[in-house]
């Protein structure tokens, strides 16, 4: 059934699918009906919708609740996401399930409240002391909004971390016509669980990229949660081995899982000669654009980003087929991620295009750089 | 009450002795009380979650071996309101510092309001001993810390007032030094509602030096500062167990799915609509999306206003299209609608717009010489025959006839199906719209309907 949902509806919607039973948010533009919708929709009692004092606490009470084995969110926008900042890092060291969704606003500061911008993708992958890896993903309209925010649980059950996904106003805000049922959607994933016998260690693991079994706060299995530097017990520890060990770890389960956590839309053609690789909002222009040059003639290919953090760099590189001399990236922001992208292709050129004063690019924008390249 | 010697069944497993606290710290007076306390409960390790700040006290948790969480600064509370409203039935005990309940007193005031029943000691030892002696909220006026060398300034802040004052169902000040204070926290883990402790404790690695501070310091301190030691607050269960619950959840009715007969439309056409806030701009645009959306087309709206809703500007973008919309951006509209000057004036440039584009707006606006088609109608009129609150909706339908993109007999079935809470305005906003235009508007515009009509 077709419906007419902004992207905020079909996060909540995406959330409820993937089992979400713990929400705590605090308001801001343009995530608040994340909250109300929760609210809502948790009303039937099939779980706890929180408002809480300040975004601090928004995402203390759900990493609290995550350790108990709820599936936990919480959604706010650049302004949220700097008190998130600490916990996050709580979260990453205490191994605990969260997605947390940042509904993008323009920055720095309170920006733009009801204006659009794209500027948190460095941010996101950068937002807590350490340099520890966390993924992050980016939807580009109302539907991979749902799709990507059923994914972020599975990638939080999965790896037993914090799963930023990026949305943004016009994305939030923005009602869209989508067929939720028509969008498919990975196989439900629950993170592994203590089995009923044998002793629990709470951050046990046989390989540095293995995920610790699971058990709740109130369960029979005694769970030591810290945030402090701990072995495997969950004991604050000074051995410099057992330091090593866990901090390798928290590096390895993420890039081991690089590959599975490459999520993208390649529209390829292999004698393109130019690529435009784009994420968020801008996607539906790059699309638009895309098939205006190709009406005309031009051989393009588009790779539409919906993770950005670990860099997907496969994708990214296999788009990068013989004939390929110019890459677009459009963004909605200063020109962040193109760096990103410089990183991993050396070769031929590279332009940014970007645009931060509340609109979106157009399709045209794209179209004249890719025609541009054609020319030059 | 004689202190717990730490049996080998006690939720806490470690002796005085072999804990890290400096010799003569209160922290392990108070955890040996704590774990007494707890055992003459009779309480199951499975059934409590003990959440410790940060601090010398945030290194409680491993000597328990009941549920243990250590987090953030100040952020203990939070970490307990999470776990206390997951699992309702477990006893969450914060343990945190003076310097916790100032980092985090957002937390606590409103942990207290709100009544979740966890339970909170604070052991207040009037400065920060981790990090090397700093003055905390809770040092009083005069006493040497690291930070305040020429004596503390600051008036002392009032834990237990604060939580009082804001709901808490049990709340008293002891020392660590009772003799009786595992009966003391007993009682508040008994508490049904939320309740809070503040422990006055002896650091000796710093504030006792520094300060020449004794056992015998409390009650003077108590004295000169109005900060009374006892029990402050306890409520009845009957009483502070209505305070707990979580609060009662309402839900608003979410409408079934309509189902409308599948709508004919030419193409992508792209909608601006101009107005004020309290126009019901984004209603209008909103209902329109819906009917495409149900008859089978494809709908993207993005709305524009300021911060504040009820006052500036609100303008709606609106695209409906036989295709699936990718770029829901609207830069070659093919309609605006002008309902007023806030509106004009949002949409800035008008000379921009292309000569494709019919403009509707209403004779009061002022607008500057534009390349489009401009044509006015009077809105007052037409709200006076849609009521107000659906003139917006009336001037959009009335856009869509006129552009002929649907008929009026279609769009009003459409309307009708579509229902809703305010089906009925909508309808009258149909109407209104189909009242002023009939079929030969198309080709001529009706002479009645654009009184001042440019051409
Ligand atoms: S520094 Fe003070 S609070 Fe910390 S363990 Fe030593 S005496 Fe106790
Ligand atoms: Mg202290």
């Amino acid at each position: 059934m077709r419906e007419f949902l902004t992207g905020n509806q079909t996060v909540v919607r995406g959330a409820l699918r993937a089992g979400c039973d713990f929400f705590a948010g605090y308001p801001i533009t343009p995530a608040s009906s994340i909250l109300s919708d929760f609210v809502d929709a948790f009303a039937d009692g099939g779980g706890r919708a929180v408002q809480t004092e300040d975004e601090i606490a928004a995402i203390g009470q759900c990493i609290g609740a995550a350790m108990t084995g709820a599936r936990a969110l919480t959604a706010t926008s650049g302004p949220g996401m700097s008190l998130y900042s600490e916990n996050i890092g709580l979260a990453q060291m205490g191994e605990v399930p969260l997605v947390i969704v940042d509904c993008q606003r323009m920055g720095p500061a309170t920006g733009g409240a009801t204006a659009t911008g794209e500027g948190d993708v460095l941010f996101a992958r950068h937002i807590t002391s350490g340099g520890y890896p966390l993924p992050v993903l980016a939807a580009t309209n109302a539907a991979t909004a749902y799709r990507l925010t059923h994914e972020a649980f599975n990638i939080a059950e999965r790896l037993r971390t914090p799963v930023i996904l990026l949305s943004s106003k016009d994305i939030a805000l923005t009602r869209q016509t989508v067929d939720l049922d028509e969008i498919p959607l990975a196989e439900k994933r629950a993170r592994t669980m203590h089995g009923s016998d044998g002793d629990f260690h709470p951050y046990r693991v046989a390989e540095l990229d293995d995920v610790p079994a699971f058990a709740p706060i109130g369960g029979p299995a005694r769970v030591r949660f810290t945030g402090s530097i701990h072995d495997e017990e969950g004991l604050l520890t000074i051995d410099r081995r057992k330091i090593d060990r866990k901090l390798r770890h928290l590096d390895a389960k993420i890039q081991g899982a690089r590959t599975s956590l490459e999520l993208f839309d390649a529209d390829i053609d292999p004698d393109a000669e130019a690529l435009v690789i784009c994420y968020g909002a801008t996607d539906g222009a790059a699309r638009d654009a895309v098939d205006e040059a190709r009406s005309m003639g031009r051989r393009v290919s588009r790779l539409t980003l919906y993770s950005l953090w670990p860099v997907p760099g496969d994708a990214v590189r296999r788009a990068v087929t013989s004939y390929v001399r110019h890459l677009i990236v459009p963004e909605l922001n200063i020109g962040l991620y193109v760096e990103e992208i410089r990183r991993v292709v050396r070769h031929g050129k590279i332009s940014s295009l970007t645009r931060f004063d509340g609109g979106l690019i157009a399709p045209r924008t794209i179209l004249n750089a890719v025609m541009e390249g054609f020319c030059g | 009450m004689s202190r717990a010697a730490c049996p080998e069944s006690s939720l806490l497993t470690a002796r005085r002795g072999d804990m890290c606290y400096c010799p003569g710290c209160s922290h392990a007076a108070v955890l040996e009380s704590l774990g007494a306390a707890m055992d003459r409960m009779g309480l199951r390790p499975e059934e409590v979650c003990i959440v410790s700040d940060i601090g010398c006290i945030g290194t409680a948790d491993r000597y328990f071996s009941c549920h243990t969480f250590h987090g953030l600064h100040g952020r203990s509370i939070t970490y307990a309101e999470g776990i206390k409203r997951a699992r309702p039935g477990m006893s969450v005990i914060v343990l945190i510092g003076d310097g916790g309940c100032g980092i985090g007193t957002a937390h606590l005031v409103h942990a207290a309001r709100r009544g979740i029943g966890i339970k909170i000691l604070v052991c207040n030892n009037f400065n920060f001993g981790m990090t090397g002696g700093q003055h905390s909220p809770t040092t009083p006026p005069e006493a040497r810390t690291a930070t305040t060398p020429g004596g503390a300034v600051e008036r002392p802040f009032d834990i237990c007032q604060t939580v009082i004052a804001n709901g808490a169902a049990h709340a008293g000040r002891f020392s660590a030094l009772d003799a009786d204070l595992s009966d003391k926290i007993e009682a508040a883990l008994r508490s049904p509602g939320f309740a809070l402790l503040d422990i006055w404790e002896l650091c000796t690695a710093y504030f006792v030096p520094s300060n020449k501070f004794k056992p015998t310091s409390f009650l003077p301190l108590s004295e000169t500062f109005g900060l009374p030691l006892g029990l402050l607050r306890d409520m009845p269960t009957e009483v502070a167990s209505t305070h707990q619950p979580e609060p009662p959840l309402t839900s608003r009715p979410s409408a079934s799915p309509p189902s409308i007969a599948a709508l004919a439309w030419p193409g992508r056409r792209e909608i601006c609509i101009a107005g004020s806030a309290g126009q019901r701009i984004r209603s209008a645009a909103g209902v329109l999306g819906e009917i495409a959306v149900a008859g089978g087309l494809f709908a993207a709206q993005l709305d524009d206003f300021p911060i504040t809703v009820r006052k500036g500007h609100s303008v709606s973008e609106l695209i409906v299209s036989d295709r699936p919309i990718r770029y829901s951006g609207v830069d070659r509209p093919d309609l605006v609608l002008i309902l007023s000057d806030d509106g004009a004036r949002r949409l800035g440039e008008l000379s921009s717009l292309p000569a494709g584009c019919r403009v509707i707006a209403d004779a009061a606006v002022t607008l500057p010489v534009i390349k489009a088609s401009l044509q006015f109608i009077d809105l007052a009129s037409l709200e006076k025959s849609s009521g107000r609150a659906s003139a917006a909706l009336a001037a959009l339908c009335l856009g869509v006839l006129v552009q002929g993109w649907l008929d009026g007999p279609t769009v009003e079935s459409a309307v009708g199906a579509l229902g809703g809470r305010y089906v009925e305005g909508n309808l009258a906003a149909v109407r209104a719209a189909r009242g002023c235009f009939d079929e030969t508007a198309r080709t001529q515009p009706h002479a009645a309907l654009f009184p001042e009509a440019a051409s």
